[in-house]
C-alpha cells in the first residue's frame, strides 16, 4: 500500500472512526470485535506466508496470551497493559512448546497445532487455582484511563487494537521486505533449495512462530481485558482459529493488509447485513461468500481490488495514448 | 346561545386535555432481550424466549389501554463477545430494561454491559453465586444454585439412600451446586463420591464404571446439561449400576425430553416446577398455560415460566416506577428491589445484590411420559416410583 494511502486510511480510522461511531457502542463493539479477529488473522498469515506454516491452532496462543496477561492483573496486580505485553511474551514462551512441530509438513504441521490448541486448553482448565478452572475468571480488570483517555471504554478499547494490529501489519511489512523476508519467501517455494544457499530455515521458521505467536498473545489479552470474562472453552475455541483464517483466505493472506480487509468485511458483513437479514443461520450466507471469493479470486479481496485499480488506471493510460 | 356555545366548547376542550393527558401517560415500553437461540444453548434459550414472549402478550393484555410493551430479542449465538454486543445494541435501540441471558459465562459480561450502561438486566439462566456476589445493583436474577441444590438434597434425605455418586460438568455452576450437594449430604452422614467430567466427554462407560464397582452407590446424582444427561443415562443402560435412583437437575424433567428419549427417561428425577400434561389451578397460571398453547402450539415447560415470571416481575416494576415518576431516573431498579411477589415459581423478594433468597425448585420424575411432581410433598402431584431407574 502506498505511503499517502496508507496514512490517509490510518487518519481515518484512528480519527474519523471514533467521530462517528464514539456515540454508538453496539457499531464500535462490532468493529473491535472485527479488529481482535484481524489481529489474529495477521498472525497467523504472516507464518503462513512467510513461514510457509498453516496452523490450525492458533487458538492455543490467544487463550495462553488471554490467561497469562488475566491471571497477571487480577492475582499479581501487574498493571494491565504490562500484563497485555506480558501475555503476547507468555505466548511466545507458549510457542516454543509446539517447536517440535516444525518438523512437520502441510496437513501435519496443521493438525499438530490443533493437538497443542488442545493440550493447552486442558491445561488451563485442570490448573483450578491458577485459571479459575473450566468456571474461568469473571470480572477481569479493564484496561485504566491515561491521560484522560478512557481505555476501559469502548473508544479505548477501539484504539489499543487499532494499534495492536496496525504495529503487526507494520511489522509484517518491515519482515517482508527485508533480507529474512527474500530468504523466508524463498523458502516457501525450495526450502530444501534455500537450505544448500545457507539459509537457517529451521531458525527463521522458528523466529516467524515465536512472533506469530507473541501477535496472537497480545490481540487474546486484550480481548480478555476487553470483555473482562474467560474461560477455557472460550479463550481456545476454534473460532480463534477458523474465523482467522477464513478472513485471511477472504481478505488475501498473501498480503499485508488483506487479513485486516478480509476481517472487517466477512465480520462486519456477517454481524450487521447477514443478521440482520437473517436472525438465524445467517452463518451460512457467509459461507457462500466465501466460497464464492475462493472461486473467482483465489488470491482473496485485496489482490482483487488491486487488479481493478491496476486495470482502470492501464484503460485511462491507453486512452489518454490514444 | 352564546352561553351554549361557550360551554360546549369548554366541554370539548376539557375533553381534547383530558385525552391528550390519557395519551400522554400511556406509552410503549421497548424490553431487549439478549438469548441463545443457536449455539449449543439454544434449546433453553429457545424455551425462555417462548416465556417472555408470553409475559409480554399477558402484559399487553393487561395494561390494555394503558400501557403497551413489545421486546426486541439478538441472538447471542452463545457467544459471551456476541452477547456483550446485543446488549449494547439493545439498550441504543431504546431497550429500558433487558430480560433473557443463558448460561452464567455468557450472563456475567452481557450484564456487566448493561451495568455500565446503568440499565436492569434480569435473568433465571445463570445460577452461579459469582454473578450475584458482584453486587452489581442493576443485575437480578429469580433462581440460584441454591434453590436447586435444596431440591435435590431433600429428595435424596427423603429417598434416605447413604451413598451418593455425584457426576457433574467441570464449568463453574455446575461445580457450584454439585459441591453444595456434597457438603450438604457428607454434613448429613452420606458418603459421597465425586465424578468431574469436561463438556468434550461424550463415552460416559468410565466414568459409570467407577460409580458401579468403586462407589457401589445407592443413588447418582448428575449436574450437568441435556447433551450429558442423555449420555450419562446411555452409559448407564448398558453397565447398569445398582442405583435405586437417577436424579439430575435443570433440563432434565422436561416435556422435551420425556418426548425425545422416552427409552432414557423413565424413572429419572430432575427439576421441575411444572409436572407434564401441565396441571394448574390459578388464575395467572391458567392463562399463562392458554397463551403458552396459543402462541406455540404446546405445553408449557419450566424454562418457559422462569422466563415468563422473571418479565412479567420486570414489567409490573416498570409501571410501578413509571407511575412513580421514577423510571426515566434509575428508579427501576429500586423498583424491583421492593418487589414482594407470590409467581408461578413461588414468592420472590430480591436481596441487595439481586438474588431471590426465596427460592426453591422441585422435583419431578418422569413416569410413562409424564413428569409427577414427587418433592416437595405440598407441591407433588404423585407419589415417587422408589427405587426406579430407566433399565
Amino acid at each position: 500500500m502506498k505511503a499517502v494511502v496508507l496514512i490517509a486510511v490510518l487518519a481515518l480510522a484512528y480519527v474519523g472512526v471514533p467521530l462517528v461511531f464514539g456515540g454508538n457502542a453496539y457499531i464500535l463493539g462490532l468493529i473491535v470485535a472485527a479488529l481482535t479477529i484481524a489481529g489474529v488473522s495477521v498472525a497467523w498469515a504472516l507464518l503462513g506466508n512467510l513461514g510457509g506454516m498453516v496452523s490450525f491452532g492458533h487458538a492455543a496462543f490467544f487463550g495462553v496470551g488471554s490467561y497469562v496477561s488475566a491471571v497477571l492483573a487480577m492475582k499479581l496486580g501487574v498493571p494491565v497493559f504490562a500484563a497485555m505485553v506480558l501475555g503476547g511474551v507468555g505466548a511466545a514462551v507458549a510457542s516454543v512448546a509446539t517447536m517440535p512441530a516444525l518438523r512437520l509438513k502441510g496437513p501435519y504441521f496443521a493438525l499438530a497445532m490443533l493437538a497443542y490448541a488442545h493440550i493447552f486448553q486442558i491445561l488451563a482448565t485442570e490448573m483450578t487455582p491458577v485459571t479459575g478452572g473450566a468456571g474461568g475468571l469473571l470480572s477481569i480488570p479493564r484496561f485504566p484511563t491515561v491521560m484522560g483517555v478512557e481505555f476501559g471504554e469502548k473508544t479505548g478499547g477501539y484504539l489499543i487494537v487499532l494499534t495492536i494490529v496496525v504495529l503487526a501489519a507494520l511489522a509484517y511489512d518491515a519482515i517482508r521486505r527485508s533480507a529474512w523476508g527474500l530468504a523466508l519467501k524463498a523458502m516457501h517455494d525450495t526450502e530444501q533449495a534455500t537450505r544448500v544457499v545457507g539459509v537457517p530455515s529451521t531458525h527463521l521458521k522458528a523466529a516467524m512462530l515465536v512472533l506469530s505467536a507473541f501477535i496472537t498473545g497480545v490481540v487474546g489479552a486484550f480481548n480478555a481485558h476487553f470483555i473482562s470474562f474467560l474461560q477455557p472453552d472460550y479463550a481456545f475455541a476454534s473460532t480463534w482459529t477458523v474465523l482467522p483464517i477464513a478472513a485471511a483466505i477472504f481478505g488475501g493472506y498473501r498480503t499485508v493488509w488483506g487479513p485486516v480487509v478480509g476481517s472487517l468485511a466477512i465480520y462486519l458483513l456477517d454481524q450487521l447485513v447477514f443478521k440482520e437479514l437473517m436472525p438465524h443461520g445467517h452463518q451460512l450466507v457467509l459461507g457462500a461468500l466465501l466460497c464464492v471469493m475462493i472461486l473467482f479470486s483465489p488470491g482473496g479481496l485485496m489482490p482483487l481490488l488491486v487488479r481493478r485499480r491496476r486495470r482502470k488506471k492501464e484503460g485511462v493510460q491507453a486512452h489518454a495514448h490514444a | 346561545m352564546k352561553r351554549t356555545l361557550t360551554q360546549l366548547a369548554a366541554t370539548v376542550a376539557l375533553g381534547v386535555a383530558l385525552g391528550a393527558s390519557s395519551l400522554a401517560q400511556a406509552k410503549e415500553f421497548l424490553l431487549g432481550s439478549e438469548l441463545p437461540l443457536t449455539g449449543n444453548l439454544a434449546r433453553v434459550g429457545q424455551g425462555m424466549h417462548e416465556g417472555i414472549a408470553v409475559a409480554i402478550e399477558m402484559a399487553n393484555r393487561a395494561y390494555a389501554g394503558k400501557h403497551s410493551f413489545k421486546v426486541s430479542t439478538i441472538d447471542d449465538e452463545t457467544n459471551p463477545a456476541k452477547a456483550v454486543a446485543a446488549v449494547e445494541r439493545l439498550i441504543g435501540d431504546g431497550a429500558v430494561a433487558l430480560t433473557g441471558g443463558y448460561g452464567s459465562n455468557i450472563i456475567g459480561p452481557a450484564s456487566e454491559a448493561a451495568q455500565k450502561a446503568g440499565v436492569v438486566y434480569i435473568t433465571s439462566g445463570g445460577v452461579t453465586p459469582e454473578l450475584t456476589a458482584r453486587g452489581y445493583p442493576t443485575f437480578f436474577r429469580i433462581n440460584n444454585s441454591e434453590g436447586y441444590a435444596k431440591a435435590m438434597i431433600g429428595l435424596l434425605e427423603d429417598m434416605g439412600v447413604k451413598k451418593v455418586s455425584v457426576v457433574y460438568l467441570n464449568k463453574d455452576a455446575t461445580t457450584n451446586l454439585a459441591k453444595q450437594v456434597q457438603s450438604a449430604l457428607s454434613a448429613k452422614g452420606v458418603t459421597v463420591g465425586m465424578h468431574e467430567f469436561d463438556a468434550a466427554t461424550s463415552d460416559f462407560k468410565p466414568l459409570l464404571n467407577k460409580v458401579k464397582l468403586q462407589d457401589r452407590s445407592e443413588a447418582i446424582a448428575m449436574v450437568g446439561y441435556e447433551n450429558d444427561y442423555v449420555g450419562i443415562l446411555r452409559a448407564a443402560k448398558v453397565l447398569k449400576p445398582q442405583v435405586k435412583a437417577v436424579v439430575g437437575v435443570w433440563s432434565l424433567a422436561t416435556a422435551q425430553m420425556a418426548k425425545e428419549f422416552p427409552d432414557l427417561m423413565e424413572n429419572v428425577y430432575g427439576t421441575s416446577m411444572l409436572p407434564y400434561p401441565v396441571e394448574f389451578t390459578q388464575p395467572e397460571a391458567l392463562e399463562f398455560a392458554a397463551e403458552y398453547k396459543k402462541l406455540f402450539n404446546k405445553e408449557p415447560d419450566y424454562l418457559g415460566q422462569f422466563g415468563y415470571v422473571q418479565t412479567r416481575l420486570l414489567i409490573d416494576a416498570i409501571v410501578r416506577a413509571e407511575e412513580a415518576g421514577t423510571l426515566a431516573k434509575g428508579g427501576l431498579a429500586d423498583e424491583l428491589r421492593r418487589t414482594d411477589a407470590q409467581t408461578l415459581i413461588g414468592r420472590v423478594t430480591f436481596d441487595a445484590k439481586g438474588d431471590n433468597t426465596n427460592f426453591s425448585h422441585r422435583m419431578g420424575q418422569h413416569q410413562t411420559g409424564k413428569v409427577v411432581l414427587v418433592w416437595p410433598k405440598d407441591a407433588a402431584n404423585g407419589a415417587m416410583r422408589f427405587p426406579g431407574v430407566p433399565w
